[in-house]
C-alpha cells in the first residue's frame, strides 16, 4: 500500500495512525505539498485529479479520499475499526466518515490559512469549525449517557481516526479547543491507545511517558 | 461579588487531567493529582510563562509542557530536569487558589473565603456548555432557588449553575433531577443544545 503523504497534513495522519494501530505496512511517498505545491504539478494531477492528498495505491487500486483509505486499510487490516458490531455501529461509523469531510473544509481550511497563508474567508471556518466540534461533543456526551467511549460505540473505530486529529489541531486556525470536556477526554483515551503515534502537535499522553531527565532549556 | 464560583463538573475532571478554567477574568489551570486531589492555580509557569493548563500531572505533581518543570500541591517547584541535582529554590512557586467540591461539581475561589459552595441535593451531573453569548436565566425560564437556576430543558427538571466568562461569554453546568434515566438525560442535553442557540441568538 503507497501513501501519497505530507507530515503536517492531519488527512495523512489519520491514515499512518490507523496503519500504526493495525500493523499495516505503508510505503509513504513525500508530497511537497507546502511550499512546492507539488499537488498541483502534473505528474500528481495524473495520479489524483482532484490534487488533494492523501492518496493510495494498491495494485491497480487509486483511491483518492482518506475515508475510503481508512476503509480500506481496516479492511485489510484491522476489520474491527470497521465498527461492524451492530448495524446502529456500522452506519455511526459511515456517518463520522462524512462528518470527517466538514473537518476538513472547516478546522483543515483555516488551519493551511493561519499555518501556510492559503487564502480562505477564514471567519466563516472558523464559525463552522467550531459548529463542528460542538456536534462531535455533543454525540460524545450522548454516548457516554449510555455507556459509550467513543463515538461509534464503547470501542474506537475508524469513527474516531477520522475525528480525532482535527479536534487536537483546531488551536492552529485559530479555534479553541478549551470549551469541550467531553472531547478533551475522548482524544486522551486515543492517545492513550497502544501503537498509537504523534504527529506535529498531537503527542501521546505525556503521563505515560517516562520521566524527563536533562531536557535543554 | 459570591466566593465560589462554578467551574467544571467533576466528572469531566478525572485523576490525571489538566484543563484551563477562567474565574473572575483569571485564567486557571484546574487539574486533579492520582490520588484525587483537586487543585487551581495560576495558569503561568514561573520559569518562562507557558500555560501550565498545557502540562501534565504525574502522581501527586503538575508538570509543565515546555522544559518539565514540576510543581508540588503547594506550588513550589520541586524538580528542574535539566538541573536534576538542584533543589529548586523556595521563591519559584506558583501561585494558588482554593479549588473544592461540592455535589459533583467543582468550585473556585480566588482570595479568601467566608462560606462554603453551596451542596445542591437530588440531582446528578449533565455537562457543561459555553456560550459565546451572556446568559439571561429568566428569559429561559428558569428560577433562582438553593444556589443555582431551577427548570425543565427537554422536559427534565434541571439546576443550572452559571460562569461568567470574559468577552460577554459564560459556561452553563448544568444537574438533572436524580431519578432522570440516560434517555431523559439525552433529552436535557438536547434542551441544553436548543438554549444554547436561543442565547446566542442563532435562528432554528
Ligand atoms: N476529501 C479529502 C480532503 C483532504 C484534504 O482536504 N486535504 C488537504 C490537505 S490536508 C488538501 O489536499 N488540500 C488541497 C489544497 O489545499 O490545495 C480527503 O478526505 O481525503
Ligand atoms: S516554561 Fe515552564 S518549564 Fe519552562
Amino acid at each position: 500500500m503507497i501513501l501519497y503523504d505530507y507530515a503536517l497534513s492531519p488527512d495523512c495522519y489519520k491514515i499512518r495512525l490507523l496503519a500504526a494501530l493495525t500493523g499495516a505496512k505503508l510505503t509513504l511517498r513525500a508530497v511537497d505539498f507546502h511550499p512546492g505545491g507539488e499537488h498541483r504539478s502534473p505528474a500528481f494531477l495524473a495520479i489524483n485529479p482532484g490534487g488533494t492528498i492523501p492518496v493510495m495505491q494498491d495494485g491497480t487500486l487509486t483511491l483518492t479520499d482518506s475515508a475510503a483509505i481508512l476503509t480500506f486499510v481496516a479492511a485489510k487490516s484491522g476489520p474491527a475499526w470497521l465498527g461492524d458490531d451492530s448495524p446502529e455501529m456500522r452506519a455511526r461509523v459511515a456517518q463520522w466518515l462524512a462528518f470527517a469531510q466538514r473537518l476538513s473544509a472547516s478546522i483543515g481550511k483555516a488551519r493551511t490559512h493561519d499555518m501556510l497563508q492559503k487564502p480562505a474567508d477564514i471567519v466563516a471556518c472558523r464559525k463552522a469549525g467550531v459548529q463542528c466540534l460542538r456536534e462531535i461533543e455533543a454525540a460524545l456526551v450522548e454516548r457516554h449517557l449510555t455507556g459509550d467511549a467513543f463515538l461509534a460505540g464503547n470501542r474506537p473505530t475508524l469513527a474516531d481516526i477520522a475525528c480525532f486529529p482535527h479536534s487536537m489541531l483546531a488551536p492552529d486556525g485559530g479555534i479553541s479547543v478549551d470549551p469541550y470536556p467531553a472531547i478533551r477526554l475522548w482524544t486522551r483515551s486515543v492517545r492513550a491507545l497502544p501503537g498509537f503515534i504523534e504527529m506535529p502537535g498531537i503527542h501521546r499522553l505525556h503521563d505515560l511517558k517516562p520521566e524527563p531527565v536533562g531536557v535543554p532549556e | 461579588m459570591p466566593d465560589w464560583t462554578p467551574v467544571a463538573l467533576l466528572r469531566d475532571l478525572p485523576p490525571l487531567v489538566v484543563m484551563p478554567v477562567t474565574v473572575d477574568g483569571v485564567d486557571l489551570a484546574l487539574w486533579r493529582s492520582a490520588s484525587g486531589r483537586i487543585a487551581a492555580w495560576a495558569d503561568r509557569c514561573p520559569h518562562r510563562g507557558m500555560r501550565l493548563s498545557h502540562g501534565f500531572v504525574r502522581g501527586e505533581a503538575l508538570s509543565c509542557i515546555y522544559h518539565g518543570w514540576s510543581y508540588a500541591q503547594s506550588g513550589q517547584c520541586q524538580r528542574i530536569p535539566a538541573h536534576p541535582d538542584l533543589e529548586p529554590p523556595e521563591a519559584i512557586r506558583v501561585p494558588v487558589h482554593h479549588a473544592t467540591e461540592a455535589g459533583g461539581v467543582i468550585w473556585v475561589a480566588l482570595d479568601t473565603v467566608t462560606t462554603a459552595p453551596p451542596a445542591l441535593a437530588g440531582v446528578q451531573p449533565l455537562r457543561s456548555v459555553t456560550l459565546d453569548a451572556r446568559f439571561d436565566p429568566a428569559s429561559a425560564g428558569l428560577t433562582e432557588s438553593g444556589g443555582a437556576w431551577r427548570g425543565t430543558l427537554g422536559g427534565v427538571a434541571v439546576a443550572v449553575l452559571v460562569q461568567p466568562l470574559p468577552d460577554n461569554r459564560c459556561a452553563l453546568h448544568v444537574l438533572a433531577e436524580s431519578k432522570a434515566s440516560p434517555t431523559d438525560l439525552v433529552a436535557a442535553s438536547r434542551g441544553i443544545e436548543t438554549l444554547r442557540r436561543q442565547a446566542e441568538g442563532v435562528s432554528a
